[in-house]
């Protein structure tokens, strides 16, 4: 049950009634009044109080004052009138309970409005500045327009102005030659004819100048530039100069080569070059000349060209243990099983090769030609035609002029048309 | 263009400009007046010479001449200011000089080179510079050649392969360092990269280096002083200047490269009233505006005591894009400070006027 508070004073004139309210050590805050046209309430948990006021009031006009302990409330009547009694006696409960509710309703009601009213509000103040700053830009867009404008008029002025200068000055200059002219052609009348044999190109310009009006100034020039020739140092005397130019180590300009491909691919011959595997028991029997790899690979070619076979498959298979970088070899070990008719190993040997040939650049074009052609010849003889066409065609790819790729290739197709057709 | 807190920065102002109905190639201002010579190909494969007029904002035509065959290049750079003689190559390797009051017969006529040629300079005329007037072309037949308008047929100098050597496309030459009668260097920018210094006071080879993309425009600073700075433009959006006052032994010229658009630069041009300033024009239709700064020192000593050039620094003052085709050629106009000529591959020539040039 809440502490009824009643020991309010109040007072009243035509328009106004004065209420004071002590609040018995409590502390109020704005939040707890309460106030509608006929209802006030002042709620500090555990006290109340609450008042049905006689006459509606002006609630929003109407003030209250928090200060020491009391609050002073000053309610503006609605229809200015002296009232018996501050609040309405003799009011039933469903009355009073009505009249809160009612109380309420109307707060709420008011409240809501006043937020629709604030959003309103709001909105039309947004608008407003969205529309003057757009006028400002507006504005500084203009202003920057104006200023462009008139640069380009200045100069354009500018320009005319120049040019009605340079006009004038030729004018002037014109009419001074054609003076100078007059006195000069007495002067250069015997010297003319010297000059005219002495120098042969002036020749023929002075026959055709000589007639023509050319703003004065041809007929002058035949004259000056005879007696400048004198000035003039003699045309140089002929010489040639040979040039190279920087060669590059793939003949095309920056634009026109795959840089990053070429370069991995030379680093890559470079290491190859320069691995050497680390079996020195064996080797330490072996002449110097016998270590190095490529004199070894020399010798493996020369028992191919012989037809020693199986020696140049040991020259290479030495070499490969000293290095097993050089595509080259391999290359070559398969030719030689091919020769033998190890044809799986020529299959390896093939592949092994083509790895190493990675990546594919015009540098080591005709080493995989050879790889693919050596691998689909074993392929092929071992009766496994599609692998061995397959190929064939990737040498064609490569190499797309060479004939007897060509011919090779059209052959394995004849074969397996006439394998299927047979099976 | 920049927006306003760039309105201190020079502006590229497009002052006229005119459609064209060929190909243009080249253009350039005609010395001491308000013209412009443009040089082109037709489509029905003849050369066209266009001479026009600026008067009040637009251009005007003043002469067509048709030739033959389709003219690549030109330049006024070896004529006296009186004669103001064109010097032309064209897609057939001949050199002509033509009198444009006359332009029926030419004063001077070469077939200089096996191929097209791609670029000319003229040095001595104008007065600018001193010694003999001469032309130099670069054709695409690997040769690069100078002529003296007095002398018939041979050329005076002439730079080539050695024998058996695969030939390499020049794209471009440049005169420079004439600053007394005998001295004179020709450079040349060729399509692998190359760009070799000839000195013909000596007749030698006096430098070459090599860039990697192919040299598409070279140009000394000033082709009337002792050689200062030498501006090298390349496919890919590269240039590079370089300084020429300090020739290491071994390293040659220090440089300072820009990598500046993505597309190729095709021009560069020195602005005549300052050397420090010059524009180039790319592939993509844009123009950049260049300036140049001193190191603080510009030679130094490296380890074995030998002098070493430092190069400096450019910083890009202003761009702007004209246009969607390359703007192949590129001229300013040595009256007027700022007034430049630019003609692209949209058929289309454009007077600019680059302003505040003065406050830099």
């Amino acid at each position: 049950m809440p502490l009824w508070l009643r020991e309010q004073r109040w007072q009243q004139t035509l328009s106004a009634v004065y209420l004071s309210l002590p609040l018995r050590g409590a502390r109020a805050t704005p939040a707890s009044i309460f106030c509608t046209e006929r209802y006030l309430k002042v709620s500090i948990p555990p006290f109340l109080f609450e008042a049905i006021l006689y006459a509606p009031i002006d609630d929003t006009n109407s003030t209250a004052k928090i200060e020491n302990g009391n609050i002073f409330f000053t309610l503006y009547k609605k229809e200015p009138a002296m009232w018996d009694s501050l609040t309405l006696e003799n009011v039933d409960k469903e009355k009073l309970q009505y009249l809160r509710e009612n109380a309420v309703l109307k707060a709420h009601e008011k409240a809501k409005e006043e937020r629709e009213a604030k959003k309103v509000m709001k909105e039309e103040h947004k608008k407003y500045a969205l529309e003057a700053t757009m006028k400002l830009e507006e504005a500084e867009r203009k202003r920057i327009e104006d200023l462009k404008e008139k640069e380009r008029q200045k100069v354009t002025k500018e320009l005319e102005l120049w040019r009605n200068q340079q006009k004038e000055a030729d004018k002037y200059k014109s009419t001074q030659k054609e003076r100078e002219l007059h006195q000069e052609i007495g002067k250069l009348k015997e010297r003319k004819n010297e000059k005219m044999n002495k120098t042969t190109i002036p020749n023929e310009r002075t026959s055709k100048t000589k007639h023509k009006h050319t703003k004065g100034h041809g007929s002058c020039s035949m004259f000056s530039q005879n007696l400048k020739e004198e000035q003039l140092p003699a045309p140089r005397s002929a010489a040639t100069i040979k040039v190279n130019f920087t060669p590059r180590v793939f003949p095309t300009a920056l634009r026109e080569s795959r840089v990053a491909e070429e370069e991995e691919w030379l680093h890559k011959q470079a290491e190859a070059r320069r691995t050497i595997s680390a079996d020195l028991s064996e080797l330490e029997d072996l002449k110097e000349e016998e270590k190095n790899p490529d004199w070894l690979k020399d010798k493996g070619n020369k028992m191919f060209a012989m037809g020693n076979y199986l020696a140049a498959v040991n020259a290479y298979n030495l070499a490969l243990r000293l290095n097993n970088k050089l595509p080259l070899l391999y290359l070559n070990r398969a030719a030689c099983h091919l020769k033998l008719r190890n044809l799986h190993k020529a299959i390896e040997d093939s592949s092994k090769a083509l790895e190493l040939l990675t990546p594919p650049v015009p540098d080591n074009e005709s080493a995989r030609v050879k790889a693919y052609v050596r691998r689909g010849t074993a392929f092929c003889q071992l009766e496994l035609y599609t692998e061995g066409l397959q190929d064939y065609e990737a040498a064609l790819k490569i190499d797309p002029k060479n004939k007897n790729i060509e011919k090779d290739a059209e052959k394995i197709r004849h074969l397996i048309q006439g394998t299927m057709q047979g099976s | 263009m920049s927006a306003a807190p760039g309105l201190e920065r020079p502006q590229v102002v497009s002052h006229a400009q005119q459609s064209l109905s060929y190909t243009i190639f080249d253009c350039k201002w005609v010395p001491r007046s308000a013209r412009v010579l443009c040089l082109g190909s037709a489509a029905r494969g003849s050369g066209v010479v266009q001479l026009y007029e600026l008067r009040a904002a637009r251009l005007e035509l003043l002469r067509e001449i048709e030739k033959p065959k389709p003219i690549k290049c030109g330049t006024f750079g070896a004529t006296s200011l009186q004669q103001r003689y064109l010097a032309t190559g064209d897609f057939d390797g001949n050199l002509n000089i033509w009198n444009l009051e006359a332009p029926e017969i030419p004063v001077y006529s070469v077939k200089g080179h096996k191929e097209i040629i791609n670029s000319i300079d003229g040095v001595g005329g104008l007065g600018i510079g001193e010694g003999a007037p001469e032309i130099v072309t670069g054709s695409r037949d690997g040769t690069v050649k100078v002529w003296d308008p007095r002398q018939k047929d041979t050329p005076v100098a002439n730079m080539e392969p050695v024998q058996g050597e695969s030939k390499r496309d020049c794209w471009t030459v440049a005169f420079g360092n004439a600053y007394n009668q005998e001295e004179r260097v020709v450079c040349a920018g060729y399509d692998n990269g190359d760009i070799k210094l000839f000195d013909l006071k000596t007749m030698s080879l006096r430098w070459e280096t090599n860039i990697k993309n192919g040299v598409c425009s070279v140009e000394f600073d000033r082709k009337d002083i002792n050689m200062n700075k030498l501006v090298a433009t390349s496919l890919e959006g590269k240039f590079h200047v370089f300084d020429m006052r300090t020739q290491h032994p071994t390293k040659g010229f220090a440089s300072v490269s820009e990598k500046a658009q993505k597309s190729t630069i095709w021009q560069v041009r020195h602005l005549p009233q300052n050397r420090d300033i010059f524009m180039t024009s790319g592939g993509s239709g844009s123009l950049h505006l260049w300036k140049y700064e001193y190191p603080a020192q510009r030679s130094k000593k490296d380890s074995e005591g030998a002098e070493m050039g430092v190069a400096g620094s450019v910083s890009l003052l202003q761009n702007v894009t004209l246009s969607t085709q390359p703007i192949s050629s590129l001229d300013w106009s040595p009256d007027k400070k700022g007034l430049c000529v630019c003609g692209a591959f949209d058929q289309t020539v454009r007077v600019l006027i680059v302003t505040k040039l003065n406050k830099i």
